[in-house]
């Protein structure tokens, strides 16, 4: 690890993060912006999937899917800016460990989804009670991304393990 | 007035406690991405896209908007009070303020619209004119209040 933090610590993106004061802010809002657009959309998704909000037609919360990766995908980018920026306090950190750990988790669960759910959900009926296996990943992917957005303010305040 | 709130027990608990900064900083998250994400989600079918989702039933969101509001609104009063006389002064805190207390209103006037004629746009495809126009300005607020909560740390 201490390789990867000297690497990254002479190379030019992290003096680029560094460079100009209004770099972190700028990233900081942006970061914030994704886990709205990820965490509001993800939200009707999954509570709809776990049973809940019955009167909204299950195959129409699944247009919401391409504002999940755009959330995603703003805070991947903002968020590989941060570990750029400060490699030596992310990686010595074990919140930001366990973060990573909750994002792989989801992604997991979000390929199981794709396996399972995505080619035969079309199928179901639009108000219908989805079926057991439908809530475990609902809920499994609520639970893994509120984690993620936890863990990921409170990363200042956790320690190194 | 302010600094009397800074010696009152929560803002005492919130400022100096090893929980309570960070338990209220963690609510604080929650409460923005559920009613900014779910508020901003309404306002994007408003405008034009999320097309498969009814208007109708887009409207049963309304109250788990308004918890992560709520949730906001009480994390917040605990998190101004530990620093009331930096936040008060702070240009970034004002806005952001009045951009929330803008955007709440007009999550208000949308859900009110809504209740009368979300059937009527869902038989006719369409929203009224106006209402995509607000649904517009509010998603505006809820970044421009992102926006500024972000810089009240900078600025």
């Amino acid at each position: 690890m201490e390789t990867f933090v000297t690497a990254v610590e002479g190379s030019a993106i992290h003096h680029w993060v560094l460079g100009f004061t209004w770099t972190w802010p700028v990233l900081e809002i942006l970061h914030f912006i994704g886990l709205s657009l990820l965490l509001g959309a993800l939200l009707v998704i999954d509570l709809r999937m776990a049973g809940f909000f019955r009167r909204i037609n299950i195959a129409g919360t699944h247009k919401m899917l391409p504002w999940v990766f755009v959330g995603f995908g703003i805070n991947l980018v903002t968020g590989f800016l941060f570990l750029m920026g400060d490699p030596a306090r992310y990686t010595a950190n074990i919140g930001f460990w366990w973060k990573m750990f909750l994002v792989g988790l989801a992604g997991v669960n979000a390929i199981w989804f794709w396996i399972k759910i995505n080619p035969v959900m079309t199928g179901w009926e639009p108000h219908a009670d989805p079926p057991v296996i439908a809530k475990t990943i609902a809920w499994v992917s609520l639970g893994s991304w509120f984690g993620v957005l936890l863990l990921g303010r409170l990363i200042p305040y956790i320690g190194t393990g | 007035m302010f600094e009397w709130l800074e010696t009152t027990t929560p803002a005492i608990w919130v400022g100096e406690s090893l929980w309570g900064y960070p338990i209220m900083l963690g609510c604080h998250v929650v409460g923005l991405a559920t009613a900014v994400g779910i508020f901003m989600m309404r306002d994007l079918r408003l405008i034009g896209f999320l097309e498969g989702i009814s208007y109708e039933s887009l409207d049963s969101l309304r109250n788990l908007g308004w918890t992560g509001f709520v949730i906001n609104a009480i994390s917040g009063c605990f998190l101004f009070t530990s620093q009331a006389t930096v936040f008060i002064d702070s240009t970034p805190f004002l806005l952001k303020i009045s951009m929330i207390f803008l955007a709440a209103t007009l999550a208000a006037v949308i859900q009110n619209r809504m209740r009368d004629a979300a059937a009527d746009w869902d038989g006719s495809g369409a929203v009224a004119g106006n209402v995509r126009i607000i649904a517009s300005v509010s998603s505006a607020l809820w970044i421009g209040a992102i926006i500024s909560g972000r810089l009240v740390a900078y600025i």
